[in-house]
Order: C-alpha cells, then sequence, then structure tokens
C-alpha cells in the first residue's frame, strides 16, 4: 500500500500547493521538489517489485508489475528533468508571451504536475476504467498546456488535439466495455471484471469475439494518445505549439503509459486468442506508424515538428518490437521504450534553448551550434545520434536487439521493412543534423539561459550513452520481468 | 445477478424501435444545414437513448443502470445541448454550414456508412436476438456517420456535435454490453461533462477571438 500510492498523490498535491502559491517563487521549487519526490518513490517502487515481485495496493485498484515500474520511473525521470530545465526556461521566456498566455501565475506548474499525476496514476492502475480516466486526465490537462498562448496555431493545435484524442478517448472507452463484457461469464457484473490482473488471469476463458473487438478499439483508442497512425497528426501541431518542457513531457510521458495500456490489452488477447492475431495488428500498426512518418521527417522544416515525427516513428517501432512476438524483440522494444524517451527529451531540451538563442523554430535559422556553443553543440549532436539510433547511443542496441528477435521469428519481412526505414531516416536526419550542427556560427546566436540549465540535458545524454555501452543488472533484471508481464 | 437478459426481452419491439429511432436521428443531424436543428437532432438522439437505457434498467431490475439513465437524460439531453444551442446563437459565425461533400452526396455516404456498419457488426454477432444484437450494429453504424460529420463539416460548433454522436452511439454500445456497470456509465458521462462544459467553452471563445469566427476552415491547413 505505502509503496504505490503516494507516487501519484505527490504530484497531486504539488498541483495543488503551486495553484496556491501561484506567484511565490516557492512555485518553482515546489514543482521540482514534486517532481523529485515523485523519482525517488518510483525508484523505490521498481526495486521493491524488483525483490518481491508485483505490489498491490487501495484495494485492488493499483497495482505495480515491472511494467508498471518502469513506466512510473521513466516518466517520473523525464519529469524531473522537464522540471529542472523548465525552471530556467519559463524564467527566460519573454513578459510578453507570458502576458499572451494570460494565466495566473502557478497555473502552469500545476498542470503540469496534474498531467504527470495522471500519467503515473495510468501507469500504476489495475482497473481499467480507472486507466482509461487517468490517460483522458492526462490528455485534458495537456490540451490545456497545448494552447496555451493565444495565437492562432497554438488555437489550431490545442482544437485538433481535443478533438482527435476525444475520439481516441471513445474508442479506449469502447475497447474497456467490450473487454468487461467478454468476462461477464467468468466474473459476473461487478468490478472485478474490470481488474486487469484478473482478466489476464482468465484470459483464456474470456469470449474471444469480444476480446478481438475489445483489442481493435483499444489499439486505435490508445494509439491515438500514443501517436501511432491513423490518429497521430495531433502530435506535430501539439509539439510546436506547447511550451519545450511540455512537449518534451507529452511526446514521452503520454506516448510511455499509452503504449503500456495498449501492451496489457495486448497480453490479454494473446492469453484469450493466441498470438497470431494480436501480433498481427501490431505489427500493422507499428509497420504503418514508422512508415507515415519516415517522409515527413526528410522533408520537415521545422524541428519540433521533425521531433514529433520522430516520436511517432519510434512508438511505431515499439509496437512492431512487440507484435514481432519473440521474447528478445520484446525486451528490446522495452529497453527502446526507455532510451527513445530520453533522446527525444534530450532533443526537445536543447532544441528549446537552440531556438530561444536563434531566435526561430526553423532549422534553416540555425548553424553552426557546434562553434557557437560546444556544449549546446554537443548535447544537440548526442540527441541526433540517439534518435536516429546510431553507436554509441542506447536506441542502436534497443534497435538491434529487436530486430534480432524479428529475424528468428515469423516476421521477417516487418523487420526488413523496419530497417529500410531507419536507414531512410538515418539520412534525413543526418542532413539536417549537418546542417544545424556545423559550419560557421550565425550572427543572431545568442545563448540566453544560465549553464545550470544544461545540468538535466546532461544527464540526460550519460544515462542515453551509458545504456549504449552497458545495461546495468537491475536496470536489466527490471526489463526482463517487464517483457514477462508482455509476453507471458 | 443473471449476466443474460430476461426472457422478454428478446420479444420485446421497444428496444429496436428506440435503436431505429436513434439511427434516424444521428443521420438527420448529418443532413442539417443549420447548426441549431443540428444540436436539436442531437437532443433526439441522446432522448433515444436514455429510453434504452431505461428499458435496459427495467429489465435487469438494476436501480444503477436506471441512475445512470437518468444521468444520461439530464446530461445529454438537456444540459449539453442547451450549452451547444447557446454558444451558436452568441456566436458572430455563421450559424449554416454545410458537408464538403454538399447535403445530398454527403446523405449518401452516411448511407452508405449505416449499411457498412450494420454489415460488419452483423457479421461479428451473427444472428442474435438479444438486446445486443439490436444495439451493437446500431452503435456502430452511428459511429460511423458521426466521424463523418466530424471531418466534413468546417463549424467548429458541427464538429463537436460530431464528436457527441460519436460518444453516443459509443454509450449506446456500452449500454448494451455492460449493463450493471454503473462506473463505466458514470466516466461516461463525465466525460461529456468535460469536453463540453470546460474544454469546448474556453476553446470556442479563442477561435473565435483569435479567428473572428468559429469557422474552422482556417485551421485544417494541411501541413506536413
Amino acid at each position: 500500500m505505502a509503496w504505490i500510492l503516494p507516487i501519484p498523490l505527490v504530484a497531486a498535491i504539488g498541483a495543488l500547493a503551486c495553484l496556491w502559491l501561484g506567484a511565490s517563487r516557492w512555485t518553482a521549487r515546489t514543482l521540482l521538489a514534486a517532481t523529485a519526490l515523485a523519482f525517488a518513490l518510483s525508484l523505490a517502487l521498481a526495486g521493491r517489485v524488483l525483490s518481491v515481485g508485483p505490489v498491490r495496493a487501495a484495494d485492488g485498484w493499483l497495482q505495480a508489475d515491472a511494467l508498471s515500474a518502469l513506466v512510473a520511473a521513466i516518466v517520473s525521470g523525464i519529469a524531473l528533468a522537464c522540471a529542472a530545465y523548465g525552471v530556467h526556461y519559463m524564467a527566460a521566456v519573454g513578459s510578453h508571451e507570458r502576458a499572451e498566455a494570460r494565466w495566473p501565475a502557478g497555473r502552469h506548474e500545476a498542470l503540469l504536475l496534474l498531467l504527470l499525476a495522471c500519467i503515473l496514476l495510468s501507469a500504476l492502475a489495475d482497473s481499467l476504467g480507472l486507466l482509461w480516466i487517468a490517460i483522458e486526465g492526462a490528455t485534458l490537462a495537456s490540451a490545456l498546456l497545448v494552447g496555451v498562448h493565444r495565437r492562432p496555431g497554438a488555437v489550431e493545435a490545442g482544437w485538433k488535439y481535443l478533438l482527435l484524442s476525444s475520439v481516441g478517448a471513445t474508442l479506449a472507452l469502447f475497447a474497456t466495455v467490450a473487454l468487461f463484457h467478454s468476462a461477464v461469464h467468468v466474473f459476473g457484473e461487478g468490478p472485478a471484471g474490470l481488474r486487469w490482473t484478473a482478466l489476464r488471469g482468465a484470459a483464456g476463458r474470456l469470449d474471444p469475439r469480444f476480446v478481438k473487438l475489445a483489442f481493435l478499439f483499444a489499439i486505435a483508442g490508445y494509439g491515438a494518445t500514443a501517436g501511432l497512425a491513423p490518429i497521430h497528426s495531433w502530435l506535430p501541431d501539439a509539439c510546436t505549439q506547447a511550451p519545450a518542457p511540455v512537449a518534451a513531457l507529452v511526446s514521452t510521458g503520454l506516448l510511455a503509459t499509452s503504449l503500456a495500456a495498449l501492451l496489457r490489452f495486448h497480453s490479454v488477447a494473446i492469453g484469450c486468442v493466441g498470438p497470431g492475431w494480436p501480433n498481427g495488428l501490431m505489427t500493422l500498426f507499428g509497420i504503418a506508424s514508422m512508415l507515415v512518418a519516415v517522409p515527413f521527417m526528410l522533408v520537415q522544416g521545422e524541428y519540433r515538428r521533425l521531433l514529433a515525427y520522430s516520436s511517432i516513428e519510434h512508438a511505431g517501432f515499439v509496437t512492431l518490437a512487440v507484435g514481432l512476438g519473440s521474447p528478445l524483440a520484446v525486451f528490446g522494444g522495452l529497453l527502446h521504450l526507455v532510451v527513445q524517451s530520453l533522446a527525444r527529451a534530450l532533443a526537445f531540451l536543447v532544441g528549446g534553448t537552440l531556438g530561444r538563442a536563434h531566435g526561430s523554430r526553423r532549422m534553416d535559422h540555425w548553424g553552426g551550434a557546434l562553434a557557437a556553443s560546444p556544449a549546446l553543440g554537443a548535447l544537440l549532436v548526442g540527441a541526433g545520434l540517439g534518435l536516429a539510433g546510431l553507436p554509441p547511443a542506447g536506441t542502436f542496441v534497443s534497435e538491434w536487439l529487436a530486430l534480432t528477435g524479428g529475424f528468428g521469428g515469423p516476421r521477417l519481412g516487418a523487420a526488413i521493412v523496419a530497417i529500410a526505414a531507419f536507414v531512410v531516416v538515418f539520412a534525413g536526419l543526418a542532413y539536417h543534423w549537418t546542417r544545424m550542427a556545423l559550419g560557421p556560427p550565425r550572427a543572431r546566436f545568442e545563448d540566453r539561459l544560465p549553464a545550470a540549465s544544461r545540468l538535466p540535458l546532461w544527464i540526460l545524454l550519460g544515462l542515453l550513452l551509458l545504456l549504449g555501452a552497458w545495461v546495468p543488472a537491475p536496470v536489466r533484471a527490471l526489463l526482463e520481468q517487464a517483457a514477462r508481464v508482455v509476453l507471458p | 445477478m443473471n449476466p443474460l437478459p430476461p426472457e422478454w426481452l428478446p420479444r420485446s419491439n421497444a428496444v429496436n424501435l428506440l435503436a431505429g429511432a436513434f439511427l434516424l436521428s444521428a443521420l438527420y443531424a448529418a443532413a442539417q444545414r443549420r447548426a441549431l436543428s443540428a444540436v436539436a437532432a442531437y437532443r433526439l438522439n441522446s432522448v433515444a437513448l436514455g429510453l434504452i437505457a431505461l428499458v435496459v434498467a427495467f429489465a435487469t431490475g438494476s436501480r444503477q443502470v436506471a441512475l445512470a439513465a437518468l444521468l444520461i437524460a439530464a446530461i445529454k439531453a438537456i444540459v449539453l445541448p442547451a450549452l451547444l444551442a447557446r454558444r451558436v446563437r452568441r456566436g458572430r459565425g455563421a450559424a449554416t454550414s454545410e458537408p464538403r461533400t454538399g447535403v445530398p452526396a454527403g446523405m449518401l455516404a452516411c448511407v452508405a456508412l449505416a449499411v457498412v456498419g450494420f454489415g460488419r457488426a452483423r457479421a461479428l454477432l451473427g444472428p442474435g436476438l438479444d438486446i445486443l444484437a439490436s444495439c451493437l450494429p446500431v452503435s456502430l453504424a452511428g459511429t460511423l456517420v458521426g466521424l463523418f460529420v466530424m471531418v466534413s463539416r468546417r463549424e467548429a460548433v458541427m464538429q463537436v456535435v460530431g464528436l457527441v454522436l460519436v460518444e453516443n452511439a459509443i454509450f449506446l454500445a456500452a449500454v448494451s454490453l455492460a449493463y450493471g456497470m454503473p462506473l463505466l456509465a458514470g466516466i461516461g458521462v463525465l466525460l461529456d461533462l468535460i469536453v463540453g462544459v470546460v474544454l469546448y467553452g474556453p476553446f470556442a471563445g479563442r477561435i473565435e477571438a483569435t479567428h473572428g469566427d468559429t469557422g474552422t476552415s482556417r485551421l485544417t491547413d494541411p501541413r506536413g
């Protein structure tokens, strides 16, 4: 009990405190303290799960297995980095932009913490109803954050996000209802039929027609919040218009927890109808998302839109890796979920600094980052390596593991298509990154953020490179256990 | 509790009749040029949904489902339509809109979608007789029609009408699949409230403030 409940609670209480503190200088410190505490508690939970196995809490509404602990640790860690960076970033945001938002002081921090609380709650929920509520809450909080500025682009992004995520949410609700219905003859009509652990334990006795229907709607519904094709088009707008730390948290945290929710439906479906049909569908959605994203990454002019399409591509790859079906591929897919989050959060945050320094979001206005500021240049190059999946970044290892697992399995063709997509992505990223990082610095370059704002970025880069060289034993054990949750 | 519906229910025509009214009102909403008429059609749609939930409540003898039915009636048939109608009247934008395809072609598309929805659901369920067999095909057809309204209209209000039509259709499936699961009914209504009251209001206001009207045509430039 004491292990799980405090994690989302800390963030929720922090949100209320920020709202209450308002313009006080303690607001930023509260944000930092709440995210740091949530991260520490998530690490403690991961340790607990490793030593004694899955933990349950709150009368069976919450549970933590290795997959939940993994997602909670990634999300709260990235949130901590975003908060530590955001303190400097938001302070440097011009006063006219703050006036444009027309928000009372403290509301931004409160919404950020509310978003974190919802994501953590969804990662730790056992009841599928609670999971749905939490993810819906997270999308609503982030829709408000996306539409924070009152310029036409931000309003458009918020509107699009709101409509598409509502469609995704209704589809996911239907998936939840259908799964519940498939178990009515086993559990009766009480709330036990919504518990994921109970459903998975009884997967073999569920009604396969409705399990299939539920999985189909879940992959479309939760896929929408994860950024999978075909409901992905909100992501590029949202990532462009939200403040950089928010974009980083939405495109990593919401993605991770939505994919985890999808994986939970997937494991019930596998237990009920066997691996063939669900894995085929995962492969299809994964490949489709990668193929949809790749052309836009080649021709993209705006840095953050490029990252958003990269997010779609990576979400597609994790889905594909799980669909490939072998234990090694699933392990690689989960490792990829971790390392690509590090890489993209780093890319968003360093992009925030560079965007301010150049006074533009367009990549053709950027140039010579390495010459202008070696530290920022190195961080940018590190992020590029991570996004492209090149050694020594951790994404190389995860992609390699997942694809090796795929070559032993029945879906060789899908693995080959994925490799082809990676090659094209590499070409596109190499083109953009050489133009941004190399060459003479731009005349207008002026880094307005203090050096302390780069500390969380160095830590993200360090972790990204570390996981490329060596996966520490506890992390590996956690990933292996999480892979067994996904693939019983 | 017995998960299967009582014996009289399959023979009852009430659910079939109401499901028909549900689908017709969705199609009627899709055919409207005036936003206010579409909102009125949505109100009928919600009334049909609430009555179906009430029939289910009588059939299963569940007070909780009856409560959910009343909630549906109150929120979906009274509060939300009133909010939408007020927004239309107060808005500076045009109160009429047409599908991008024009009304006749749009209607044909909707009917085709309804037929497809029916066909797929029948293929899934087989020839059943229970309440599910009469509601799930209607639900699938209603979902497709609502989605069509969402993608074919430029007015913000009409896009929201499409969204709430989709929600009603999914909700119909939820009521017929999970009768006796008030939690799900509750959170569905909650979603409606949040989208309709908390978020839609401020956003529509912002679209007006930044673009001069609630038309979203300038919000939909295709971009990479």
